[in-house]
């Protein structure tokens, strides 16, 4: 027992991989803070179109509903990076162009956090902008603004107001989801984690730091968002 | 100002106003009174277009109200304070009666600031500025809305229903600035259940009921006289069966 045990090499694993895995948080970070801000404004845009869209307009937003959520954001991920750009090539060429377009693995990652859970965060969203009393659009014309400048001034705020909860919610999914981009050859912690352990046989170590380091991510984060909910439902409206 | 002709709104095939024909003069205070489901509030929306009109026409100041027009132009004009406040409940009192002139009119801070405070300091509430309007009790609120609505110097103000929602002891806090609204010559078109009120303050009272005007005249008339045998019935219901006869 004690043998096996002392065949694990906690310490000497930390030496190297943990430098790595700090590296790896800031592409974490970056991926999450831009998949997070353009999700919410997908979320938003997808919400007011579905609302307050034309019928052509609510239409095409029902079904690119249903097909990415349909569809695992893995393979969102997959068919951005891998398949986009053949795509793009492909009509280039019966253009008569020859073109080598490839998308950045970061750029890709991110774009199918954004449009994946933008999605998600649309149907949040709309629950919000439909919660917020009817009234309040109304005294927003009364008083001359237009529609949309109501929705954005008057309506939004409250909505916002009573799904900062949820959205955390989502930011916390996404941290943890950006492992994902592993898969799309974004140097994330996974992908750094399964270098290092086909190079070291540390396979134990490593993933078990790995998990740690999503624990420190992740935790501190879903309590701030607590925090937030509870300071928003205490103070006065 | 209004000239309204023939005026319908029907919601699918449910008609809410039939046939409404009636003229509305600068300066003017109306009264529209009637039972429940009769028409008063869709009508009154119909005049700043939050209700689209399904037939008729409604001319304000010559112009035709159609879908060609700028409803926020009309609505700068003919301001409206509604049964349940609708306060935006994230701002503070002034910054919900300066909000509308800094966002829409553009009038710098200062100055809306300024507008703000004295039409507050005139509804009574100069000292609760900073409050929001969950602090405030539902007379104070309408208060609020009514000096919201000044804040964009409309030439008419319409009010749906502003005391139905009060405690009976706020009512009359709310009829007094609309009193004092008359005194300095504000057009107002208000839809009641306040008697009293459409009695003593209004020039023309109007009786609406199932979508048509019945009957309107001067309150003595209606109130004392009334014609049709519907106003009768109404308002001996309303009054607590005392015959006007």
């Amino acid at each position: 027992m004690n043998n096996l045990l002392s065949q694990l090499h906690f310490a000497t694993a930390a030496e190297y991989l943990v430098p790595s895995l700090i590296h790896g948080i800031g592409v974490v970070l970056e991926a999450t803070f831009f998949g997070f801000i353009l999700a919410t404004i997908i979320g938003i845009f997808i919400a007011i179109g579905r609302l307050f869209g034309w019928k052509i307009v609510k239409a095409f937003l029902y079904v690119f509903l249903e097909v990415i959520r349909g569809t695992p954001l893995l393979v969102q991920l997959v068919y951005i990076y891998y398949v986009v750009p053949l795509i793009i090539n492909l009509f280039a060429a019966m253009l008569g162009y020859k073109t080598d377009v490839q998308i950045d693995p970061l750029v890709a990652g991110i774009a199918g956090l954004a449009i994946n859970y933008g999605c998600y965060m649309s149907e949040v969203i709309r629950a919000g902008i439909v919660a917020v009393d009817k009234g309040q659009m109304e005294a927003a014309l009364v008083l001359g603004f237009g529609r949309y400048e109501a929705l954005f001034r008057i309506i939004m705020p409250q909505a916002l107001r009573s799904i900062i909860p949820s959205l955390g919610n989502y930011l916390v999914m996404m941290i943890k989801d950006t492992s994902l981009l592993a898969y799309v050859a974004v140097n994330e912690l996974l992908l750094r984690t399964q270098t290092f352990a086909s190079q070291t046989f540390y396979t134990i170590e490593a993933y078990t730091y790995l998990a740690l380091f999503y624990l420190i991510l992740s935790v501190p984060l879903s309590h701030c968002i607590k925090f937030i909910e509870y300071k928003l439902s205490s103070s006065n409206r | 100002m209004f000239n309204i002709f023939d005026l319908k709104k029907s919601y699918g095939k449910t008609e809410v106003l039939k046939s409404i024909t009636m003229r509305i003069d600068d300066g003017e205070v109306i009264c529209i009174i009637g039972p429940s489901g009769s028409g008063k509030s869709t009508f009154l929306r119909c005049l700043n277009l939050l209700e689209e009109p399904t037939g008729g026409q409604i001319y304000y100041n010559g112009t035709i109200l159609d879908n060609t027009l700028d409803s926020k132009r009309l609505r700068r004009e003919v301001g409206m304070v509604f049964q349940k406040f609708n306060l935006f409940p994230m701002f503070t009192v002034l910054k919900n009666v300066m909000y509308a002139p800094m966002h829409v009119k553009h009038t710098g801070k200062k100055e809306a600031e300024k507008i703000a405070r004295n039409l507050l300091e005139k509804v009574g509430l100069g000292n609760k500025a900073a409050a929001y309007p969950a602090q405030l009790s539902g007379g104070q609120q309408q208060r609020v809305a009514i000096a919201r609505a000044l804040a964009m110097q409309p030439k008419m103000l319409l009010f749906d229903e502003p005391t139905s929602a009060l405690d009976p002891e706020l009512v009359n806090e709310v009829l007094n600035v609309m009193k004092n609204l008359r005194k300095e010559g504000m057009s107002m078109v208000v839809v009641t259940h306040e008697m009293g009120f459409a009695r003593d303050v209004s020039d023309r009272v109007v009786f609406m009921d199932k979508g048509f005007i019945v009957e309107e005249g001067r309150p003595a008339e209606i109130f004392n006289h009334p014609k049709q045998e519907r106003t009768q019935q109404f308002l001996n219901r309303v009054l607590g069966g005392v015959s006007y006869e």
